[in-house]
């Protein structure tokens, strides 16, 4: 359960139509000032007054997709909710300027999907098979 | 003395352990264990003692008799209970009732308040920089590989997780063919990426890397590579934060 106040409060800044969002994923009334989007269309917010949100809740994500998923979030922003960083990686300078020209796209954990990550030997293998050879008959 | 070992037949391996050492030996242990030991060191008086006494009649009546009735010289009966407390201070002092109120008034407090609960997949809690989660393989800004072969993280897992070989590659120099990390075997306590010469190694802040079937955390190569080339950015910026430490 919410505070009413607080519920009103939030409603009042967001709407009604983002409110209902809200309860239908985080479950809970947030308003807070627009922080950035990822590339997955996530949608990252803050809220750093204390009267309004715990510490710990001030920084929180809208995901885009439906089925949602921790792992969604890409390491950048990652470090940014997990309140590692300070800056979101759109103004960290430290980040963009670490940031490689060959760094991978990011996926998510795809576990129970077709594309999980199957282990497999990167050498040649050291026991073989045995394979009978048979000699032709004269 | 006889008559009381005896007695003491279970206890015969303590006895005789006592009776092994020395005299001043043995009497320093039966000082020493004085609550292990058996009763044989207690000086008993007989005829002395008082009679032992149980107070069990005390004890099992837990309803005291009720006090005598008493009468003034009228022979009317006397209030025994005027000068205690009055049956309601009783009642109240029975039932808890201001607790009960106060209780409550707890529960409507945070009523009104904002949930102290993370709601996990949207907000989480805090992690430091040095957080040891999800292993990888990092690579120069060149995009060369780091890991130089050097086995030193294999040599120091106390959990024996790791399996490297090595080979030359045709510009002479020595890379890994096979770097294996089980991480069922893990124990994610960083001594790997602390032996990393070269900060190949490292262990990344990402926790959420469960999977459904088990063959799935035995990483290898290049899936231990994969992780570092999607969060290098992560990694560097974190290390850039504590290299004032290191």
């Amino acid at each position: 359960m919410v505070s009413l106040l607080r519920t009103i409060r939030s409603v009042r800044r967001v709407g009604l139509r983002e409110w209902w969002r809200q309860m239908q994923y985080i479950g809970d009334a947030k308003s807070g000032t627009y922080v950035g989007k990822d590339q997955f269309g996530n949608r990252y917010f803050e809220n750093r007054n204390g009267e309004e949100e715990i510490p710990g809740r001030h920084r929180w994500v809208d995901f885009a997709q439906h089925d949602f998923n921790a792992t969604q979030v890409p390491p950048e922003w990652h470090s940014w909710i997990s309140h590692i960083r300070k800056e979101p990686p759109t103004n960290d300078s430290v980040m963009q300027n670490l940031s490689p020209p060959w760094q991978a796209p990011y996926v998510e954990n795809l576990t129970g999907t077709r594309g999980a990550y199957k282990p497999y030997n990167t050498v040649v293998p050291k026991i073989n098979a045995w394979e009978p050879s048979v000699k032709p008959r004269a | 003395m006889f008559s009381r070992t005896r007695l003491l037949v279970g206890l015969q391996p303590r006895l005789v352990f006592a009776q092994q050492g020395s005299a001043v030996r043995s009497a320093v242990i039966a000082r020493r264990l004085i609550s292990s030991s058996t009763c044989s060191n207690a000086q008993h008086t007989h005829g002395h003692t008082p009679p032992l006494t149980s107070g069990i009649d005390q004890r099992t009546s837990h309803h005291p008799a009720p006090p005598k009735p008493q009468y003034d010289a009228q022979g009317n009966e006397l209030d025994a209970y005027k000068d205690g407390p009055s049956a309601l201070d009783k009642a109240v002092h029975l039932f808890f009732f201001t607790e009960i109120i106060r209780g409550m008034w707890v529960v409507l407090e945070n009523f009104f308040r904002p949930p102290y609960t993370i709601m996990y997949p949207f907000e989480k809690g805090p992690l430091s920089p040095r957080f040891r989660g999800e292993h990888a393989l990092r690579r120069y800004p060149t995009g060369e590989e780091r890991c130089i072969a050097c086995k030193l993280c294999e040599a120091i897992c106390p959990a024996q997780a790791i399996t490297i070989e090595s080979e030359a590659r045709l510009d002479g120099s020595r890379k890994t063919t096979k770097y294996d990390i089980d991480m069922t075997k893990c124990i994610y306590c960083g001594f790997c990426q602390e032996a990393c010469p070269v900060d190949a190694i490292v262990e990344t802040q990402n926790q959420e890397f469960s999977v459904e079937t088990r063959e799935e955390l035995l990483y290898n190569k290049e899936k231990l590579l994969a992780n570092g080339d999607r969060a290098e950015a992560e990694i560097a910026a974190n290390l850039h934060s504590d290299h004032v430490y290191r």
